[in-house]
């Protein structure tokens, strides 16, 4: 049962402000240390599939450079590997899509060239720890062509920023696509696992329509195309704003997800090694609840943040609620409360910037200094 | 082959037994030091910060972490077409294999490998010193003087002299007599056991030193006495600035505390001349919410919920909820248990503390506890 994948990284958030200005939800940092698109590579890698491929952002820059060959997820290989598939311009610019037909098409070769039986899609910006194993054991007994990946989630106010809930028959067929849900729902995670013949027939079938999302056109054809479901049971982090985007690195010190998501031995999620210094505290430091990562110095107080690699946190200053990307300088005395700050900021001594209560935090942009 | 001016021979295959159980299953080299880093990254830092792209390292005690941990050299840019670097251990021949015997009988065994680059010159360094230098310094002095063989020095206070590898040089820099371990040294100028050689020099000493079968075939009880007294050009390159060797659990343990304490020892935290490690992906460090750290240098990966007072906690490491680690080192891996106390301790890699120990000596010894238990 060889099993490819294929990432999608072709798509901007919407509603991440400064955060997404210039660079694609993929490549965001998050967690400290990781980008979002780590989440995706590693749960393939770790579930031993050797060859990936990734479509590209149209402007991959800041992606390619975090990615290289792919050595740290064990693609840098002769035999498969890490394909980095130049995705379209219109993913950056329409709304909401994430697996443009149009980007498959042009890669087509990814599914050609290939004899594996199966390929997992998924998206790059959510975050999970799953053992695709189970997911293709459970797909390749069900004999459908695809099935989709989904977690039971109790609202569904998760769906803004386009997402689908599931309506699941009793034999476990795929019924129904639905752009909105109350109450509990089958939230589809923009994961699926597809046979690989089936998905050039799909490919050859529905060219025509190349400007659409590829589960759109699976939304419409459910009578024509054998689609299952899979419930994931783990952790899962969806961000589909600024105020999850902090939710979601909170939930980072949380024990229990800390523990499922990043700190199985059995599959860490694995990304670029900056090689940074240990995190240095001087008395003065006072922490509590929260993530720090190597090479910074903490010489003040902070209280659930998430504070990324190097970044100096000056005397007196006070950190609550907030997330600090690499290479930010925080002044003595500065106070930052539901505060994102981008990489490369500067906050003044005794600068003094408060978010409202998790809904709507400041984002300061990348570089600047307040 | 491309021919090289300079290339490296790391000697890191001894056993280090005045480390006790800090090396009980792993090369001296590959201790754990300050946190994240192993002994030898420092070295091999040194080497790429100076442009020597290819080391030799030679292994012999316990040699897995040691192997597995260098790998292709990858995490010290190292892992380059031309060079890079290669683990030497001991290897059968046509008569059968021999350990290496010494210093100079571990280079004896690998001319060929040095042939193979036909460098001019050929650097010798311990595994097991931590410093900061750029050997083209030292190279540098050794090419300008047409010397043969040239010593790092370091000055070291005339009534420790004793302890040393003592150099006595005259006011060029000619090493005249070199002592082991003089009782009424003449010169303060220790041997910091680095050394440059001019290739075609060491590899004739090598070849005449190992048909001697007085010889103990090491470079400081052999190789230099016998050079010396051929009345070949030695000279001496003081070294300034800060170097360590941590052969024992004292100075194994005071020079990490110099990395977190003083700024102008060690500094791992400036971007100028870095010191690269093979970092495992261990995801950010924890802090809980009940937890209280005065100084400290914490690595990625652990989870702290206790308190940790100017201590070193390595990768990985747990510390749990109530217990007190005070002046000590715990190395990658370990897992402290709720309300411990732990005060001046080396807690070794991987080792589980049960809860409500008390890790502390009376004397105010320092103390190493447990055996390491190893995982990569």
């Amino acid at each position: 049962m060889k099993t490819i994948g294929l990432i999608s990284a072709n798509y901007r958030g919407e509603g991440f402000g400064d955060l997404t200005e210039n660079r694609t939800l993929a490549s965001l940092p998050y967690g400290g240390r990781y980008r979002l698109i780590d989440f995706a590579l590693s749960n393939l890698a770790n579930s031993g599939i050797t060859t990936v491929g990734i479509i590209a952002p149209y402007d991959s820059g800041s992606l390619i450079d975090h990615i290289g060959i792919g050595n740290p997820w064990s693609l840098g290989r002769k035999n498969g590997g890490l394909f980095l598939m130049p995705g379209s311009l219109y993913g950056v610019q329409t709304g909401g899509n994430r697996f443009l037909i149009r980007d498959m098409l042009k890669n087509i070769k990814f599914f050609e060239r290939d004899d594996a039986d199966y390929v997992i899609i998924s998206s790059s910006s959510d975050v999970y720890n799953m053992d695709y194993k189970t997911l293709i054991e459970a797909h390749s007994k069900s004999g459908r062509v695809m099935t989709l990946v989904y977690k039971k989630m109790p609202r569904g106010e998760d769906l803004k920023n386009k997402g689908y809930c599931l309506d699941i028959d009793e034999t476990g067929k795929v019924t129904a696509l639905k752009p909105e849900a109350f109450g509990w729902c089958n939230y589809f995670m923009d994961c699926c696992i597809v046979n690989r013949e089936f998905m050039l027939t799909f490919l050859h079938w529905f060219g025509a329509l190349e400007y659409m999302d590829m589960f759109d056109v699976v939304r419409d054809n459910l009578d024509t195309i054998d689609v299952g479901a899979f419930e994931f049971r783990g952790y899962f982090g969806k961000i589909s704003s600024t105020a999850d985007f902090l939710k979601v690195n909170q939930g980072m010190t949380d024990y229990d997800i800390r523990n499922e998501v990043f700190c199985n031995p059995d599959r860490l999620i694995l990304t670029k090694t900056q090689d940074e210094a240990p995190v240095y505290y001087t008395p003065d430091s006072d922490v509590r609840n929260s993530t720090i990562s190597a090479g910074c110095r903490i010489e003040g107080k902070v209280e659930n943040s998430t504070i990324f690699r190097s970044v100096n946190i000056g005397k007196g200053a006070s950190i609550r609620n907030s997330v600090i990307m690499m290479h930010c300088n925080i002044g003595e005395g500065a106070v930052l409360d539901n505060v994102i700050c981008d990489k490369y900021v500067n906050i003044n001594p005794g600068a003094k910037i408060y978010g409202s209560g998790g809904e709507d935090p400041v984002i300061i942009g990348k570089g600047s200094t307040i | 082959m491309k021919k090289k001016k300079c290339i490296a021979m790391l000697l890191a295959g001894g056993q280090g037994s005045r480390l006790g159980s800090l090396t009980s299953s792993i090369a001296k080299p590959a201790v754990s030091f300050g946190g994240k880093y192993r002994i030898i990254d420092f070295s091999l830092s040194n080497c790429v910060n100076s442009g020597i792209d290819t080391v030799g390292i030679l292994v012999q005690y316990k040699p897995l972490i040691l192997n597995k941990y260098v790998g292709t050299g990858e995490s010290w840019d190292l892992a380059v077409a031309d060079g890079g670097v290669s683990i030497l251990p001991p290897f059968a021949g046509e008569t059968g294999g021999e350990w290496y015997e010494g210093t100079a009988d571990a280079i004896y065994h690998n001319i060929d490998f040095i042939d193979l680059y036909n460098p001019d010159n050929v650097l010798i360094l311990s595994g097991d010193h931590i410093y900061k230098t750029d050997y083209n310094k030292m190279l540098k002095e050794h090419e300008a003087n047409n010397a043969d063989l040239t010593v790092s020095v370091i000055e070291v206070p005339i009534e420790e002299a004793s302890r040393f590898g003592i150099m006595t040089a005259d006011e060029e820099g000619n090493i005249v007599k070199f002592t082991e371990k003089p009782k009424n040294p003449d010169s303060n100028l220790a041997s910091m056991g680095i050394y440059i050689f001019t290739w075609s020099s060491l590899r004739k000493a090598l070849l005449e030193d190992h048909n001697d079968p007085q010889s103990e075939h090491d470079f400081g009880k052999n190789i230099i006495p016998k050079m010396l007294a051929e009345g070949k050009k030695l000279i001496v390159y003081r070294f300034e600035g800060y170097w360590r060797d941590v052969g024992t659990v004292d100075s194994y343990y005071e020079c990490q505390m110099d990395l977190m304490d003083d700024m102008d020892s060690i500094n791992v935290f400036t971007k100028d001349s870095r010191v690269f490690s093979n970092s495992n992906i261990y995801p950010p460090q924890y802090i809980g919410p009940e937890a209280n750290i005065d100084k400290a240098l914490i690595s990625n990966g652990c989870t702290v919920y206790g308190a940790v007072d100017h201590s070193i906690l390595g990768s990985g490491v747990v510390i749990g909820p109530g217990s007190v680690i005070e002046d000590s080192i715990i190395l990658p891996n370990a897992i402290i248990g709720r309300d411990c106390h732990i005060k001046k301790a080396i807690i070794n890699e991987g080792v589980t503390v049960d809860d409500r120990t008390d890790i502390n000596d009376p004397d105010g010894k320092i103390v190493v506890y447990g055996t390491a238990r190893l995982s990569v």
